[in-house]
């Protein structure tokens, strides 16, 4: 068991930078996501701490032990992988018992973790197979039982459920939250699926271009992004944004001039920063008969899901979404007042996208 | 589409198959099927020097058995093929592992390492020949510069397969090396990047992930290089014509002396029968082990 300390890290590729300047304390015990769209550089930060990617400069601790430059093996952590990484000629009782055996590891001790990890994981019938006779799902619980035999100091997780259908992503997802309250372990998880780090983390990593944008539970991530890339990225459907200015007294969409739905303090910041971006989540419109405080839309697409109705509509010259109450059975060309919940907007600064508070 | 329609559509369509098949039909009856079977018919009939042909069964075969010189030319064969193959494949495992881990080798360098396989195998033998000259050649020279006696090379009947096998060995290791080389480079990279993180050395990684994941391509490479030791001839035949004496005198050499020196081709043709069938076997075996040593 091990904190992860990360201090002033770059990372380059000859001349192409990386990760410019990084830093992040991951506690022990503690399993945090990084997330963040392709080639924001959270794959390079987790090979950077398994030691499969050398340091640009900048500092690595494991617990109390720098680990720049310190081989993977030395580092006492385990990695799955997003193809899994299993050794296709070994049955899965030699995959997972391949890291042990190379420590020189007593065999009854070896077979008594190996069983162990595996009735963890609900793969004993599958012990004398190799990876080729075993299904995605079954595949992904041998890498991490080859994990789990180690008994790391910290695992760590590459993207592992982006191989498997939607149905066991969510079921392997459970098992691995699960799992991490079992075993507490540090754990870090990279994912490109904001679900999947809203679900399983407790602190969320929200990575763009090499940085960290918030660094927060998801509660805070989602109902106070720190920025507008954080606000955009986490949620689904994404939220919804519309550029606001100030004319006069009256809050008013920058497209069209129309009084846009914000309280007294947004004026305020609003006044500080020139100009800015009003940011409302799809499920944090309400649907009312009274016009006051609201905005009218037309319908122009409808999307059931089941649980709840996502409405499109175009509001302020933006394509925008509202998720709302299927009970309501709207249509398209219907008209509807929206009125967003009280404390529920968000106002970024309009140059640089920072939340506005 | 009623009854009479459907049949036409079937029997327009078994027509139009046969059509497209039939060159490729005509072309293995004539270049594969024929020759076999002719080598068959005559491998049971005996000539004689006024070219007349008799039936004689499988009195050729049981020839063979007491043939002392066919039971020296296998040994010849099964020791070249052995000697060779597993030099070859040593050799080209290593070479190819020196290529795929030199990444910044240059092309040019790349290519003379793989190019003997291109040189005709006539011109490789009648180059080793003058190497090779006892007393004009650079190997002696070289030898003696290094203090060491000279030696006959191949006019000794004790060295004659070892340096046959060493000549075969330099044109044919960048070829098996090639073959590996393309093995290498389909490996997954993930897999060895997890044995990094398992802590395992550069030696348990090539013992216990990088071999037994070429196995299989190690194999076919075994296969292609069976094929062509067993029937060992080309470079045989310009260097030594199966001497001194008889000491490297292979099957296929032999059969080829049977057939087109003293003209006994029914004899001749059941050497080299015996010779396919060995080849065969050899091609079957491994092949079968390239199925148990699939991942």
């Amino acid at each position: 068991m091990a904190s992860i300390s990360i201090r002033n890290l770059v990372k380059r590729y000859g001349s192409f930078t990386v990760i410019p300047d990084l830093n992040l304390e991951i506690a022990d015990h503690e399993f945090v996501v990084f997330v963040g769209p392709s080639g924001c550089g959270k794959s390079t930060l987790l090979r950077i701490i398994a030691g499969l990617e050398p340091i640009s400069s900048g500092e690595l601790y494991i617990g109390d032990n720098r680990v720049n430059g310190v081989p993977a093996a030395q580092r006492d952590i385990a990695m799955v992988f997003q193809d899994y990484a299993l050794y296709p000629h070994m049955r899965v009782y030699e995959n997972m018992s391949f890291a042990l055996e190379l420590r020189g590891t007593p065999k009854a001790e070896i077979d008594a973790r190996v069983k162990r990890a595996a009735a963890l994981l609900h793969i004993e019938p599958y012990l004398g197979r190799k990876p080729k006779e075993l299904s995605g799902g079954q595949r992904q619980r041998v890498a991490m039982g080859r994990a789990i035999v180690r008994n790391p100091k910290a695992f760590l997780f590459d993207e592992p459920l982006s191989n498997l259908d939607a149905k066991l992503r969510g079921q392997v997802r459970a098992e691995i939250k699960a799992l991490s309250q079992q075993l507490k372990t540090t754990m870090v998880f990279v994912t490109h699926d904001q679900i999947e780090a809203m679900t399983m983390a407790d602190r969320i990593v929200v990575m763009q271009s090499g940085t960290v944008q918030q660094y927060d539970t998801p509660e805070a991530v989602y109902e106070r992004p720190s920025n507008q890339f954080v606000a955009g990225f986490i949620g689904s459907p994404a939220m919804n944004f519309f550029p606001v200015e100030l004319r006069g007294e009256q809050i008013v969409f920058s497209q069209d001039g129309a009084d846009a739905p914000l309280d007294v303090n947004s004026r305020d910041l609003l006044r500080k920063a020139g100009h800015g971006v009003f940011g409302i989540r799809p499920e944090h419109f309400s649907v009312t008969a009274d016009a006051a405080g609201a905005v009218a839309v037309t319908v122009r697409l409808v999307e059931p899901l089941g649980s709840d109705t996502l409405i499109h509509f175009d509001l302020a010259g933006a394509s925008a979404i509202a998720r709302v109450d299927p009970a309501l059975r709207p249509k398209v060309g219907d008209r509807l007042n929206l009125r967003p919940q009280p404390g529920r907007a968000h106002l970024f600064d309009g140059s640089n996208g920072q939340v506005l508070r | 589409m009623s009854e009479a329609a459907a049949k036409f559509t079937e029997d327009r369509q078994r027509l139009e198959l046969a059509a497209l098949s039939a060159p490729a039909v005509i072309f293995t009856v004539a270049m594969i099927a024929f020759p076999v079977v002719y080598t068959v018919w005559l491998g049971l009939h005996s000539f004689s020097s006024t070219g007349k042909q008799s039936f004689v069964g499988l009195a050729n075969y049981s020839r063979l058995l007491a043939d002392t010189e066919f039971w020296h030319g296998l040994w010849v064969t099964i020791a070249l093929y052995v000697l060779s193959l597993v030099l070859q494949l040593v050799f080209g495992v290593w070479l190819a592992l020196v290529l795929f881990h030199a990444k910044r080798l240059p092309g040019i360098v790349r290519s003379l390492f793989i190019s003997p396989f291109m040189m005709p195998p006539v011109v490789a033998g009648m180059m080793w020949l003058v190497i090779l000259d006892p007393s004009l050649g650079a190997a002696n020279y070289i030898l003696q510069s290094l203090g060491l006696p000279p030696s006959e090379w191949l006019a000794s009947p004790v060295w004659v397969i070892p340096t046959v096998a060493l000549i075969d060995t330099w044109q044919w290791t960048p070829y098996v090396a090639l073959i590996v080389l393309g093995g290498l480079q389909s490996l997954p990279p993930s897999v060895y990047e997890a044995a990094q993180i398992d802590g395992a050395s550069a030696f348990k990684t090539f013992q216990r992930i990088t071999l037994p994941l070429l196995l299989p391509t190690i194999v076919t490479a075994t296969i292609l290089r069976s094929v062509d030791l067993l029937r060992f001839f080309d470079i045989i035949y310009i260097t030594t014509q199966g001497g001194p004496g008889n000491a490297s005198n292979t099957l296929n050499i032999y059969g080829f002396r049977v057939g087109f020196e003293f003209f006994n081709i029914g004899y001749a043709s059941a050497l080299m029968l015996t010779l396919t069938a060995i080849v065969f076997g050899a091609v079957l075996a491994f092949n079968r082990l390239r199925g148990a040593v699939a991942w």
